[in-house]
């Protein structure tokens, strides 16, 4: 199993991409590598005021102001606590850096194409607008998101929309 | 030349912009009956440096004005005209027709208007205003690389079977391999002026126009560009024919009447080849042209002139050599006006064109007969020689000179955010230290002490960096003044005291539209008409003054004039009028910040100047987004004085901060009008809900961060709190806050780079301890709090 994976990763060739994989509660969800700007610890946050339960606020890393989104909250998934082992995925999208708290990180994968299956359609009960599809490796279901396309929903309301026309 | 010369644009848009306001400054400087020479002389270098510009990189309706404006310049500057007011008006429409045109390119457009044709034809006429001047004798070629014998061809384009654009195209070309060509009016079918710079003679032309027609449909006139044509006919004659050594007394004599004769002999020195020289000199310019904005011909074009003699010993002779060319007109204060490296560096190529295609025997051959028959003969050689030697010197000194760089703002605020952190790392550094033993652990803070001191001095450099002199606004205003002046038949001094107060550049951009406005108004509504002035027992000259003093940790300009003063009862009538509620007996602060309502003018009638009512309100809003406050004063019949009190900075804010629960919020310190420990009397409500706070006679609303930040949290009871009265601008309101913590200067960030607008919240910032803290909008939180409330 190991090698495989490796054998992936290694061959990263074009119809390869590789994948940042995390956990929310136990689901496992990917999200594409070239996205990830880093990973780090949580810590205070500094609230947002009149924002949605998700935003848990602002942090500054390095002199950046971030806004941070609990994943968990979001898809309500996962025992929402803060601790040391919270993680925390600082996203680059597009040129706007965001934070997403999630359970834990997991691994980095490569995928093909083909080993990616679209999601079946759940009608109202889910929108799968933001699944890109789904993917089994090692008999785990990691779920493709398609992270820019969720950040920049108007449902996030983390750009305000007249930005994303302009951006 | 293949190189794409697009990228080199921005750099000329910048460079022909500051020569453009300099050479405003200057020629508002000048004084009319007293004409400074030197000040001439750096106006014409200023228009000269944007002809070269605009000529290489295309832009030929601006190296077209520049060549008449110069041409009047030139005439000036070798006293062979005296300046007059009508002359500086047209200057300075040409000045403001150059600008058009640089806007117009710099978004990439061309730019039409009549004013072209007009103000260069104006230019002209005082150009051509002495034709007859029995002095008008003088040295051709000075030292402008420019000095060509130049042209006019007249004729109608549809006589001579030219009447297409693309006939007309094929003649340009034909005749442009002559020399350079321009066209002085040529848009319509009918007549077509263009003027040709070569050094071929009429026969040439005159050639090349018989192949498309009759020579005798074409007017051929010579029409010099540096001086009047019979001068020009004068000089050109007797440099041909070597014959006419009896003109050369007088223009040597008339040279050495100068200041320096030194000046005379180079005039003349090139000035003796000019025919057979215009070639080169016209080569030598394309050339020059090339490397002046690119630069990377530098080496290249140095190395010619090494060839050139004395050029060794230029080296250690540059000074010397320098003040030598000093003693010629406005060389010495060159480095007191504008941009001095350029022009040395045009000075010495302009000279040292005849060098390369003359050999320094015969230009000294040349130069020697005719200065011998005049009075100033010894002196003629080394002279010469000196000047390729300065030529030389001023040639090499832009390699070496260069002082300043030109870096992008963004750039700058990037080196200011890093120090930022450097300074937060520290104070989260010194704060882990705290808990050590300071005797064990000396070095530790030893070493965080040094690096407090050292990052706050790095952040204070670096803030200078963006912090620029107001002189940058104010240099506008005399040209304001003097235009709004002389359109409502006033007469106004303008006084400008501490131009060199620094703030930052971005402020100082944003201050130039309300200062604008508070100084024509001033002139308009302030200053009365020299007869009112004389009634009232005032001089009949006005004046306004603009003056800008650091005071604390802010900026403050204030603009004053000692015209009528605002009225009183006449703003209170207005009021009535307007319906703003006042009270019986307002005080006169409050009745002067009525000017300030929006659609409020007290002024008879509405002039193109002021008159609308937005003017105020507008520069109250601006200055109110730049976190500033103003205030006026005015007392009647003695004059107004208006304050701007501004920050220094837009990136840091002077803040108080505050809790509410477990958060920290930065109150703007400017908004802040008092704090008070409330007690329950102070608390009312307005049926049941609306909640006001009674301070000292007065129901302000009262806003509690946590209702409307909805913070999640039991709201304290509001008697441990703090009620902060902040001004807004719907007038005043309490804010609830849980506790005052102390007063910082935090740096401005934006939530809007990775978030959004948030609701109550200008902006953010970091504290000491890299936490996030939000910096309120106490306008944007009456709102919010009047929605939620």
């Amino acid at each position: 199993m190991n090698d495989e994976r490796r054998e992936g990763s290694a061959v990263a060739t074009d119809s390869t991409r590789e994948y940042l994989t995390f956990t929310l509660g136990d689901e496992e969800y990917g999200i594409d590598i070239l996205k990830v700007q880093e990973i780090r610890g949580y810590d205070a946050v500094t609230k947002i005021a009149n924002s949605p339960d998700f935003i848990k606020g602002v942090i500054n890393m390095r002199g950046v102001i971030v806004p941070i989104i609990d994943m968990r909250l979001k898809f309500h998934l996962g025992q929402v606590d803060y601790n040391e082992f919270t993680v925390v995925i600082i996203l680059n999208i597009s040129g706007r850096i965001v934070g997403l708290v999630v359970d834990g990180v997991s691994d980095v994968i490569a995928l093909h194409g083909n080993q990616v299956q679209p999601a079946p359609e759940f009608g109202s009960v889910l929108d799968t607008a933001y699944i890109d599809g789904l993917a089994t490796l090692d008999e785990r279901m990691i779920i493709m998101v398609d992270i820019e396309k969720l950040m920049t929903s108007q449902e996030m309301g983390l750009v305000d929309q007249t930005h994303l026309v302009t951006a | 030349m293949t190189i794409d010369m697009s990228q080199f644009y921005q750099v000329f848009f910048e460079e022909a912009g500051e020569n453009l306001a300099a050479m405003e400054s200057l020629l508002l400087e000048l004084d009319v009956d007293a004409p400074d020479l030197e000040t001439l002389n750096a106006i014409f270098r200023a228009a000269h440096s944007i002809k070269g510009g605009a000529g290489t990189f295309g832009f030929s309706d601006m190296a077209g004005m520049t060549h008449v404006l110069e041409s009047l310049l030139d005439r000036l500057r070798k006293q062979e005209l005296v300046p007059t007011v009508e002359m500086v008006d047209a200057f300075l429409q040409a000045g403001d027709v150059l600008k058009s045109q640089l806007q117009a390119h710099q978004e990439g457009e061309e730019y039409e208007d009549p004013r072209v044709a007009e103000v260069s034809e104006h230019l002209e006429r005082l150009a051509h205003s002495d034709e007859v001047g029995p002095e008008s004798a003088p040295p051709v070629a000075s030292d402008a690389p420019a000095a060509v014998v130049s042209w006019r061809i007249m004729f109608a384009p549809t006589a001579i079977g030219q009447g297409t654009p693309a006939e007309r195209q094929a003649l340009h070309e034909a005749l442009s391999e002559l020399g350079t060509i321009e066209e002085l009016a040529g848009a319509d079918a009918d007549h077509c002026v263009w003027q040709l710079a070569t050094a071929a003679g009429p026969g040439a032309i005159e050639e090349i126009l018989a192949f498309v027609c009759e020579p005798s449909q074409v007017r051929l006139e010579p029409a010099d560009s540096q001086s009047a044509p019979e001068t020009d006919e004068e000089a050109y004659g007797f440099f041909v024919e070597v014959s006419g050594t009896g003109d050369a007394p007088p223009a040597a004599e008339q040279s050495s009447d100068q200041d320096d004769p030194g000046y005379g002999f180079f005039a003349d020195a090139p000035g003796a080849e000019n025919r057979s020289e215009d070639q080169d000199s016209l080569q030598a310019e394309d050339a020059d042209q090339d490397q002046e904005p690119v630069q990377v011909q530098e080496s290249t074009g140095y190395g010619f002139f090494l060839n050139a003699p004395g050029a060794e010993t230029a080296l250690d002779q540059e000074h010397e050599g320098f003040g030598l060319f000093g003693g010629s007109p406005g060389m010495e204060r060159v480095g007191a006006v504008v941009k001095q490296e350029r022009l040395d560096d045009e000075f010495g190529y302009g000279l040292f064109n005849p060098a390369p295609g003359f050999p320094e025997p015969r230009a000294d051959d040349e130069a020697e007969p005719s200065a011998r028959s005049t009075t100033a003969a010894p002196p003629a050689n080394s002279t010469s020689e000196r000047a390729s030697r300065t030529g030389a010197a001023a040639s090499k000194r832009p390699a070496t000179a260069d002082s300043s760089i030109r870096v992008s703002v963004e750039k700058v605020d990037q080196l200011i955010n890093l120090v930022g952190e450097l300074v937060i790392t520290h104070a989260m550094l010194a704060e882990s230290a705290s808990g050590l033993d300071p005797v064990i652990y000396e070095h530790i803070t030893g070493g965080l002490s040094n690096l407090e001191r050292n990052s706050r001095d790095l952040q204070q450099a670096v803030m200078s960096i963006r912090m620029m002199p107001i002189s940058f606004v104010f240099n506008r205003f005399p040209r304001v003044v003097r235009d709004t002046a002389a359109s409502l038949g006033k007469k106004v001094t303008l006084k400008l005291v501490g131009e060199d107060t620094e703030l930052d550049k971005g402020l100082i951009e944003r201050m130039a539209d309300p200062l604008n406005h508070l100084v024509r108004n001033s002139i308009d509504h302030g200053i009365e008409g020299p007869e009112a002035r004389l009634a009232a027992g005032k001089p009949e000259t006005g004046e306004i003054v603009l003056r800008a003093s650091h005071r604390g940790g802010s900026v403050v300009v204030e603009v004053s004039d000692d015209g009528a003063g605002l009225n009183r009862e006449k703003l209170l009538a207005k009021a009535a009028k307007q319906g703003i509620p006042m009270p019986d007996n307002a005080s006169d602060k409050d009745v002067w910040q009525l000017i300030f309502h929006a659609g409020f003018s007290t002024a008879e009638r509405v002039t193109d100047i002021s008159g609308r009512g937005v003017g105020m309100d507008v520069v109250r809003r601006n200055i109110e987004d730049m976190n500033g406050r103003v205030e006026v004063d005015s007392s009647a019949g003695r004059g107004t004085h208006i304050t701007i009190r501004l920050p220094l900075t837009l990136a840091i804010l002077d803040g108080l901060s505050v809790r509410m629960g477990s958060e920290i919020f930065i109150l703007p310190l400017t908004v802040i009008q008092e704090s008070i420990q409330p007690c329950a009397e102070q608390f009312k409500t307005v049926v049941g809900k609306g909640r006001v706070a009674q301070i000292n006679n007065e129901y302000l609303p009262l806003v509690s961060l946590h209702d409307a930040f909805s913070s999640g949290q039991p709201a304290p009871d509001p008697l441990d709190g703090i009620l902060v009265i902040v001004e807004t601008n719907e007038g005043r309101a309490a804010v609830l806050v849980d506790e005052l913590v102390a007063q910082h200067q935090v740096v401005i960030k934006s939530l809007e780079t990775n978030y959004r607008k948030v609701e109550g919240v200008s902006g953010a910032t970091i504290m000491g301890d890299g936490r996030v803290a939000l910096i309120l909008d106490v306008d944007a939180l009456v709102r919010l709090n009047r929605r939620t409330g």
